[in-house]
């Protein structure tokens, strides 16, 4: 039994020797510089918990977590619509359907970095791809300002967050369908259920795991968003976009105040936490438990 | 890397063996890519006439400071850094730096070197830097452009007034011509052309040692109001309130433009894009004719703490002032030498331009401030809020107050 044990431990032990210098050992660090005042350039000053108490005391981080649970919110379901709706249409064994599923899976082979850079200018409202379009199409005049408002800018950095990932939660979306035995559909067919009998009574229940699994990887990548609006949006206009992550980046180097960072992305991380434990919680199967 | 180790000490070692035996040094120096172009020449010209050589190292404009500060802590500092000036104040008081006080005061053109560089390097009254390369702010119009509108392409304007005068008539001409132009969604670039606005009248947005916000300075809503009229006329493209500076070279080298505020590096930007442009560029005016200031940017050069070849880099510092750099290398390369003694030059002479830019620079300013990034420079700062609030929402009053609590409130946190 004793034997046993060890070897267990020696088993797990490569797992917990990665974890632990990877992870444990970086999330330490990242604890102990919190508790400093450590600016980039200079000498650290222990501070206990005042980073903490700053952090409440500051608009544009409490803004920052405002907006990105409103990004989060708004862009997961857009998301899913999207996605499942492209998932239902690759199911089908058809010609050409390699071709499809291939051209909406390809964005997620870019970097999100260059995806936002390609973006930056085709939104650009002069000589952007979209404004020479809408100006053939004759639906506008001129150039189009799109990132003039923070409901524009949020909205251009969004449809370039779905374009980029629509793609990888399709394929998700698609595995889960194709686990759903045939049987299954075609008995419910033969007792006389329509298609929407069917996707309501069959697909939505047995697609359960895999919708929690695509819905907590796009809500945890929801509200670590950073680059669309790094890119895209810079922010603006007027901080009407920066993300939790945003803040955190300028926070440590632009502000180099890293102590402080440290600390937000602590919370950050407790935040991120219980979502996914709300998550856990509110989609548990009956036989999870 | 051991190939590269290997190579490196190869070449050391050849290097020893062609300067006679005699003991040659590398070192390492980090500067930013903004200064590549002159500071390759540089460290060629350096390394070819000089036993000990240099290894330049550039690096992104944006990671400088992260990675020297990182590099610093961790023990690993280059021997030699250039480093934007308004970076000089946080270093220096972080105890980054050498002081280099005495091998300064030791040079015979000490004087004639730009002061606010020497200001900005001036920590607890001892010098941590001098001026490595240098830029200055002012005006620039497009004298066909002039011409057209009926104004005389040799007068440009004098003042707030006379500007706005001229691109309401250049803007007169229509056909997506505009009078002026500014990038409304940039902070770096309005630092750079919108403080000298404010100095020029008479005002500031800080106190001399940085520790008060002094935005209630009459100045400060005097030079908003400014923009916000010409804004209001019209004469400003509308495209202006979303340029992140990608534009401020491409829009008025489109020659649909007639004046618009820039640098040393506009007029070769500008020029590269449109070589035919007739360009013209004058002083940047305050808001009565006689007032003019500029503000003077670039970097100073440096030694950290952890440098292990001190002497060889203060060799290095001393010769970039020789006249062979400032000349030869800085002025060749259409960058302004830091020396404002070798402002008239061979190059200054066919290109007068850049003597108008060299002139301003001489007068230069530049905030002294340890939280520059945070009310400057960055794009959430509470400086291109005002700005923006100010000009394209129109409320100027509210959007000076707004940042004078901001800046404050910024200052003495990080101060």
């Amino acid at each position: 039994m004793r034997r046993r044990g060890l070897q267990g431990w020696l088993y797990v032990a490569p797992a917990l020797g990665l974890t632990g210098v990877f992870f444990l050992w970086p999330l330490a660090m990242v604890a102990w510089i919190s508790a400093h005042n450590w600016p980039l350039i200079g000498r650290p000053r222990w501070i206990g918990w005042r980073n903490y108490v700053a952090a409440f005391d500051d608009d544009v981080f409490l803004d920052a977590i405002r907006f990105t649970v409103a990004y989060a919110a708004i862009i997961t379901p857009v998301l899913f619509v999207v996605a499942f709706g492209l998932a239902l249409l690759a199911n089908v064994e058809r010609r050409g359907v390699g071709v499809f599923r291939t051209v909406w899976f390809l964005p997620t082979s870019i970097g999100i970095s260059t995806a936002s850079v390609l973006w930056v200018w085709m939104l650009n409202g002069d000589v952007g791809v979209f404004t020479t379009i809408l100006n053939a199409l004759g639906l506008v005049h001129g150039p189009v300002p799109y990132l003039d408002s923070s409901m524009a800018a949020t909205a251009a950095a969004s449809s370039m967050v779905v374009w980029k990932t629509a793609g990888f939660t399709m394929i998700l979306l698609l595995v889960g369908l194709q686990g759903i035995p045939r049987e299954l559909h075609e008995a419910a067919r033969i007792d006389g259920a329509s298609y929407w009998q069917d996707f309501r009574h069959i697909t939505l229940p047995l697609m359960r795991r895999t919708l929690r699994l695509a819905l907590m990887l796009s809500v945890t990548g929801s509200l670590l968003v950073f680059d669309p609006f790094y890119v895209i949006t810079r922010g603006g206009p007027q901080n009407g976009t920066i993300s939790i992550v945003y803040w955190i980046y300028n926070s440590a180097f632009v502000s180099f105040r890293v102590g402080y960072a440290a600390a937000l992305a602590l919370l950050l991380l407790a935040v991120v936490l219980a979502v996914n434990l709300v998550q856990l919680v509110l989609l548990r199967e009956p036989d999870d438990a | 890397m051991n190939t590269i180790r290997k190579s490196v000490l190869g070449w050391a070692a050849l290097a020893s063996i062609w300067s006679g035996g005699a003991n040659a040094t590398e070192i390492s120096m980090w500067a930013r890519a903004t200064t590549e172009a002159y500071s390759t020449a540089m460290v060629k010209a350096f390394n070819d006439t000089h036993a000990d050589k240099v290894r330049l190292n550039l690096i992104p404009n944006e990671q400088f400071v992260a990675k020297v500060g990182t590099a610093i802590a961790g023990g690993s500092a280059p021997d030699l850094m250039s480093i934007d000036l308004i970076y000089l104040p946080i270093f220096a008081r972080g105890e980054q730096l050498a002081d280099i006080t005495a091998q300064a005061h030791t040079l015979p053109f000490y004087d004639s070197l730009s002061k606010s560089h020497l200001r900005l390097s001036t920590y607890d009254n001892k010098l941590y830097g001098l001026p490595y390369s240098a830029e200055a702010s002012f005006l620039m119009y497009d004298k066909s452009l002039f011409r057209r509108a009926g104004l005389d392409p040799e007068a440009p304007p004098k003042s707030w007034a006379e500007i706005q005068a001229d691109a309401e008539k250049i803007a007169a001409l229509g056909n997506g011509v505009y009078g002026f132009y500014f990038p409304g969604n940039t902070a770096g670039t309005n630092v750079f052309t919108f403080l000298p606005l404010i100095w020029a009248a008479g005002g500031d947005i800080l106190s001399a040692d940085g520790s008060t916000a002094t935005l209630t300075s009459p100045a400060v809503a005097a030079a908003l109001g400014f923009y916000r009229a010409m804004w209001a006329a019209k004469v400003i493209p509308p495209s202006s309130r979303n340029d992140g500076a990608e534009n401020t070279i491409a829009t008025p080298a489109s020659g649909k433009v007639g004046m618009w505020l820039g640098g040393a590096y506009t007029i070769t930007g500008v020029r590269r894009l449109s070589p035919n442009m007739e360009l013209g560029a004058t002083f940047l005016p305050g808001e009565k004719p006689g007032q003019w200031a500029s503000f003077a940017g670039g970097d100073s050069i440096a030694i950290p703490r952890g440098s292990k070849q001190p002497g060889i880099a203060w060799d290095f510092i001393r010769w970039t002032f020789s006249p062979e750099v400032q000349v030869g290398i800085l002025a060749h390369n259409n960058a302004l030498p830091v020396r404002t003694d070798l402002a008239k030059n061979e190059y200054s002479e066919k290109n007068p331009l850049y003597l108008v830019a060299a002139e301003a620079m001489a007068k230069g300013r530049t905030p002294y401030s340890f939280v520059y990034n945070d009310l400057l420079n960055s794009p959430q700062g509470p400086f291109l809020r005002m700005l923006q609030r100010a000009v394209f929402d129109g409320d100027v009053p509210g959007a000076v107050a707004e940042a004078q609590k901001r800046f404050q409130q910024i200052i003495d946190t990080g101060n």
